[in-house]
Order: structure tokens, then sequence, then C-alpha cells
């Protein structure tokens, strides 16, 4: 019997991944372990493993769609096997394609015998395969194409919709294809294209030439769980000034050291990191969460960087900060974000986080606000350095000092306004005081 | 403006064109000491006498082919049937003669006669008495068809059938003699072949006439509750139909919903929806044009089933929720 080629599931909650690629193509044999499908879940782009040796045989699913986890998408030939070993295709209620094993299949009810490409075309077209005549054993590509040039009458309506739904579409230059239909049989009715037209009115000022891009899954799953956290969660902001310049030599101290011992220079990320993980450890409310209504709090302390990519956005999560020393937050810091760029992390490395911190000082910004990244119930974002003139002492003396802002975003739900600023003076302490940064080594 | 039932109102109509016009006089079973089988009729022999109040035999036939010769040679006949069920003994001198004459002598011969026939089931009076055959008049060119809903409609408009130079058959549902409504004093005409809109609406359209515009009106109280606006046009003249009323509606509606008594199978339910589709409204139309119309049966005799054979106005309202919420 050949071997199916089962999709592995990545994640309890999961069910299904996207097909990005397919490295190796029908007839081409792979060898077990080896990378044969790059897929992506809501979370992260993995390479599925071919499960045995063997010849690569029926693809049910292509690039670019998406498949269901535990179920088979490809069958593996053992040797001596050809295609005919495969088990018959049977077209199942909701039209997918459904595996039978040959002895299974009851006698009354026939199945139609079709490649897997056929059994695609003819649920687009909507062609009952049962008036396709088949040349040879199975339906074909071929078959179809054959059929559907035969026949005569082919629907003419392509898009069911009513006459007036059509005059509006055609006045106003609107692709009836482009509209869901949400009358009976998914009839496209005028109110759907009076909801298009809406929004095209709203996108008139800033539609270009440009194609729309497709949401990628990473794009999708950012806008699900921004968008369900922003309408769920009562956010509330606090926004303090850091005078960074203790701060500042306190790492250039580090950084001496590091590079007398021949280590990484330590970055701003990492100081930031190792004082809010202390911080954390004093401030529980920051370093929880709320499940049937009551607030559960994390013993561990595990800060997410938000980390900007071409394709979006991922939080490489840095486990258990409050235990490690600034060298090893650094290496951690360092190899997450290469990691990141290269698309390399892995699910353990993007899990787990309970604070998350954004940064976007480095392209100048000096304040902005994030929205929470569920189920944490605070999030940190980090301005720039700027050097300004600030008072800096009981005298009004005035000091060009390197000045930060650090704006919080709390779940009020969780965390109330004095909460949020205790935690918030505390940091500001802790940075501004090279005593207490010095106890943190 | 005094109140009057529809039978008052087709009685006055009557009456007062005999005395207007003594070319105009009345012809038919039992409909003068008895005063016809609805007394409609009732008095007009004793101020008309048996001149201009003619009793006929039972013969349908003799009634409609009389009417026709007295019309050609210049008066104006107001022939009742006692039943439009019985016009089936009257075909040959209704659809060869009546309709055809004017066309067939060169405009030189009219026919200025009114044919009266009581229709419409509710009564108890089975199949032979209760029909609706309005559509088989309507397919023969050269008859107009009147079915007035209301006393005032019912009024005008005989008055304006009596004047006709053509052969017009004129409905009168039997449950609407009693039902009541304002009639002016003195002459009005209603113009034939101009509908009147019933009811004003913005979601929906119905089209219907005589009894099922009662039932429509009161369908259209009770969706009105869940915010579902239902216009009624009652054409009042189904031959001429004025189609332009019916498509205006419907552009502002984009729904159409036909509603008549008469069976379904080639009734003139489908004649409005052709006529629709046919006209710019068509493409106004955001939803299906739907009828409902008596069964294909016989009319039944047993009250539940004659009931059950017409639409009533849960069927109505059925209907209209079901076309506005795209559940059809």
């Amino acid at each position: 019997m050949p071997i199916p080629f089962i999709m592995p599931k990545m994640d309890m909650d999961q069910e299904e991944v996207f097909i990005d690629q397919w490295l190796k193509k029908e007839g081409d044999f792979i060898e077990k372990g080896e990378p044969v499908i790059i897929v992506e879940t809501d979370k992260i782009t993995s390479e599925v493993e071919a499960p045995a040796s063997g010849t690569l045989a029926r693809l049910l699913y292509q690039e670019n769609e998406t498949a269901p986890v535990t179920k088979v998408v490809a069958y593996i030939l053992v040797e001596g096997e050809t295609e005919a070993d495969l088990p018959v295709l049977e077209i199942s209620q909701d039209e997918k394609p459904v595996e039978t094993a040959q002895s299974e299949i009851s006698i009354s009810e026939k199945p139609i015998a079709a490649t897997a490409l056929a059994m695609r075309i003819a649920k687009a077209e909507n062609i009952d395969l049962n008036d396709v005549p088949s040349k040879g054993e199975k339906i074909t590509k071929e078959d179809i194409d054959a059929y559907l040039a035969a026949k005569p009458n082919k629907h003419r309506v392509e898009t069911p919709a009513t006459p007036a739904a059509r005059r509006i579409a055609s006045e106003n230059r609107i692709n009836l294809k482009t509209i869901e239909g949400t009358g009976p049989r998914s009839r496209v009715q005028a109110v759907d294209i009076q909801g298009a037209l809406d929004q095209k009115t709203r996108q008139a000022q800033t539609i270009s030439s440009l194609e729309p891009i497709e949401l990628t899954s990473m794009r999708r799953r950012i806008s699900d769980r921004l968008t369900t956290s922003y309408q769920t969660i009562p956010h509330i902001f606090l926004t303090v000034e850091v005078d960074m310049v203790r701060a500042e030599s306190f790492r250039k101290q580090l950084n001496e050291t590091a590079t007398d011992q021949g280590m990484q220079k330590i970055s701003l990320t990492t100081i930031l990191v190792k004082v809010i993980s202390g911080c954390l450890t004093k401030h529980h409310f920051l370093n929880a969460f709320l499940e049937d209504k009551k607030i559960h709090f994390w013993d561990d302390v595990n800060i997410g960087i938000a980390t900007a990519l071409d394709s979006g956005l991922i939080v490489p999560v840095i486990h258990h900060a409050d235990k490690l020393s600034f060298q090893e937050i650094n290496q951690k810091v360092k190899t997450l974000s290469e990691k990141a760029r290269e698309d390399l992390l892995t699910r353990e490395e993007i899990l787990g986080g309970t604070f998350t911190i954004s940064n976007l000082g480095m392209y100048g910004i000096t304040s902005f606000t994030s929205i929470i990244n569920p189920p944490q119930s605070a999030i940190l974002s980090v301005g720039a350095i700027k050097r300004r003139p600030v008072v800096v002492d009981e005298e009004d003396s005035i000091n060009v000092r390197p000045m930060m802002n650090l704006t919080l975003a709390a779940d009020h739900r969780i965390v109330d306004g004095a909460v949020a600023a205790n935690f918030l003076v505390d940091l500001v302490d802790t940075l501004e005081n090279p005593a207490s940064l010095k106890e943190l080594k | 403006m005094p109140e009057i039932t529809l039978r008052q109102a087709i009685h006055d109509a009557i009456i007062e064109e005999m005395r207007r016009d003594s070319t105009v006089f009345i012809m038919g079973e039992d409909i003068g000491a008895y005063g016809g089988a609805f007394g409609v009729t009732a008095g007009i022999l004793e101020e008309f006498g048996t001149e201009r109040v003619w009793e006929t035999p039972i013969s349908e036939e003799t009634i409609v082919d009389s009417a026709v010769g007295a019309a050609m040679v210049g008066m104006r006949p107001v022939a009742e049937l006692m039943f439009m069920d019985f016009m089936g003994v009257a075909m040959d001198p209704l659809i060869n003669q009546a309709a055809k004459a004017r066309y067939m002598f060169g405009g030189k011969a009219t026919i200025p006669m009114v044919l009266r026939m009581p229709n419409g089931s509710g009564t108890g009076a089975a199949a032979q008495h209760s029909q609706s055959l309005e559509t088989i008049l309507m397919h023969i060119p050269g008859l107009k068809v009147v079915a007035p809903s209301t006393p005032y409609d019912a009024k005008g408009l005989l008055l304006s059938a009596i004047r006709d130079p053509n052969p017009v058959c004129f409905l009168e549902h039997k449950l609407l003699y009693k039902s009541k409504g304002e009639v002016p004093d003195g002459e009005y005409t209603i113009p034939l072949g101009v509908a009147d809109v019933k009811r004003e609406g913005t979601d929906l359209t119905i089209v219907t006439s005589e009894i099922m515009v009662h039932k429509s009106l009161s369908a259209a109280e009770e969706v009105i509750k869940e915010g579902i606006s239902v216009e009624i046009i009652d054409p009042r003249t189904l031959q001429p139909l004025d189609v332009d009323t019916i498509t205006q509606s419907v552009m502002k509606t984009g729904r159409l919903l036909v509603v008549h008594e008469a069976v379904k199978t080639a009734g003139w339910a489908g004649e409005i929806m052709a006529s629709v589709s046919e006209s710019p409204a068509w493409d106004y139309l955001d939803a299906p044009m739907r009828r409902l119309a008596g069964l294909d049966v016989p009319i039944p005799y047993n009250r539940l089933l004659e009931r059950a054979s017409v639409p009533q106005e849960e069927d109505i309202i059925r209907e209209i929720r079901a076309i506005v919420n795209n559940q059809y």
C-alpha cells in the first residue's frame, strides 16, 4: 500500500496550514526526513519532512492552498508500486476529495475515479463527474476539457445576481465577480453592490495602480490578534521621560569590560530587558493574564521583543529574562533577531511571552503607543534617545541630557493607572540610578 | 362623504345612467321584481318598467347575444350573468360577436355593452358558482375587463364602462357586495385603464385586485410592524392594463408580488410579471417576482377547503416576509 503523507499538526488548536511551496513534485523520489513542503501556520513558516522514502504521488493540495492538518496531502509510492495502487478518490458531500481504501468501497455506489487535478477543475467549474466520459480508467483533465468543449449549453450566467444588482454594478463599473452575494444561493443583490460602492468611495482617494496584496498567513494573524486585542482590551497609556545619562555611562562601563573579555557589546535593548524583567518580578500585575474572570500571575518573566520583518512582525521571546545576566540576555537578543530576519525562529522561540517591548527608537520616533499582545497585560513602547535641554535640579539649572520616552500600554481590566504608574516609577528609578543598575549585575 | 356598500354603488351607477341616457337598459335573470341574485338591481323595475328592465330566460347565450344585437343598433345594454361561471354558456357571442364586430365592420358598428358578472369564492357555492375567470376574458382582444375593489371605484368605473363604445366585462366579487366605502354624491367617472395606488410603500409592490386588495391591505398593516413597507397597486381595469403605474412602483420597491384569486396556472399574475420583465423595471428587480394565486383546483364545497384554495391574509404575510427576507 502507498504510504499516506499526512500533514502534521504543529499546534494544539491548529486546523489547517497554508502550503507555501512544494519542494518536490509528483514523481520525484524523496528521502525520509528531507523537507518536502514549506508551510505557513498562523505563527510561523516551517518545513514538513518526508515521513518515508519513496516516489511522491498525487499531491492533493497545491501551492497557495490551505490544507487541513492530520489529513492526507499526498502519497508516497514504495518500490514496485505505481499510481494504480493509490486508493480510489471519492467525492464526499462537501465535495472535498476523500480517500477511501479500496476494501471499503460500497458496491451500490460506485465512486468516480478521477485524478486530483480533474477533481479540482470539476469542482471549480461545477461539473458533475458522473457526466464526464473518460478515455482511460480515471477521468483526467483532458477528459474534462473535451467534455467542456463539447458541451453546447454552458451556463452563461457566471455570477448569480438580481437585475437590480447588475444594473447598479454596470452603472458603477463594478465587476460582479468581485462581489460576494448575500442573497439566496449566493445571489448578488443590490445591497451587496451598495456595500462595495461604499467601500470604493471610502477608498477613492487612496486607491493606486498597485495590485492589492493578499494577506499572508502572518498578516492575517497579526490582523486578527491586534484587532481582537484593541477591540476587547481596554487599553490605558502612560508615558514617562527617562534621563538616560547614567544608564548610558553604565552601558559604556559594561562594554569596556566586555571588550576586555572579548565579548559582544551590550545593546540598549539588553539593558532594557534586564531592567524591565527585574521590575516585573516586583510588579506582578504587569506580568499577568485574565482568564475566567480571574487574574492569573506568571512565575516566569519572558520578555518578547517586537521585531520588524519585511513581511510583517514577529515577537521572539527571551525566556526567564529575570534570571539571565546582561551577557546572556545580550547573546539571546542578538541570536533571536538574526534568526527572525532569516525566518529561522522555532516555535519555542516565539511562544510563552509574558511582557512585550517594542522599540522604534532607531527610527528616531520619540514617543508612540503599542497594542497589547494578548494574553499579556502590558506592552512597553520605547522611543529614541534624544539629547535635549532639561531642568536637572531644584535650582532650575538646565543641562543637555540624553532623554528617552517610555510609553506603557496596560490592560485596564488587570492594571489600574496607579499600579502602572508605580511600575514605571520603579523602572525610571532603576534606569536613572546607577547603584540599582549595578545591583542587577 | 357618505359610506355606502359596493352593491349600492353599482345600483346607483346603473340607475343614474338610466336616468341620464334613455338608451341604457338592463337585462338578466331575475333582475326585475326579485332584484337580481345579489339584490343589485332591486327597485329599478319600479322606476323604469319592463321596457328598460328585461327579465330573460335562463339562457346566458341569449342574454349576451341579445345585448350584442341591441348594442349594435344603438342601445347601451347592461346585462347581468347571475354567476361569472355561466359565461361558459355565452362564450360564442362574447368572444366571436361582442369582441369582434367593431373590427370586422371596419368600425362602422360599435358594441357599447356592459356584461356584469359576480365572481369569486367564499360563499360556499362550490365549483360552478365560485370561479374567477377574468384571465380568459383578458385574452380576448376587443373585450375590456374591469374588476373594482371598492364602492368608489365600482361606481366610477361602471359609469365609464356604460359610456364606453366597446364591450366591457364588469366583475363584481360576491364577498365585496356588503363592503362599505365612501362614495361622493353625484356623477363622477374613473377612466378605464388607470390603476390606483391603494397604499404607498417602499419595500415591495403587491399588484392585486378585488377582494385580494383588502386582504393585502390587512397583510401590509401587519408587516409594517416588522418594518416592511408594502405598496399596493390595484389595476382596477385588467384590460387595458396600466403597466406604467405597476412598473413605476416596481422601480421604486425592487420587489413584486402579484396576488389573485384566479388559479395560478396561466393566471394574470404571469401577465403582470411578463410586462414588468419587458419594461425598464426589470433592471430594478432585486428579488425574483412572485405570485400568490388560487390553487389549480375547482373551488371545493367544504368551507375549510374552500378557504384553503384561495390566498388568505396569512398567506400574503408569509409571502411578503419570504421575499423581503430573502427566504424564497
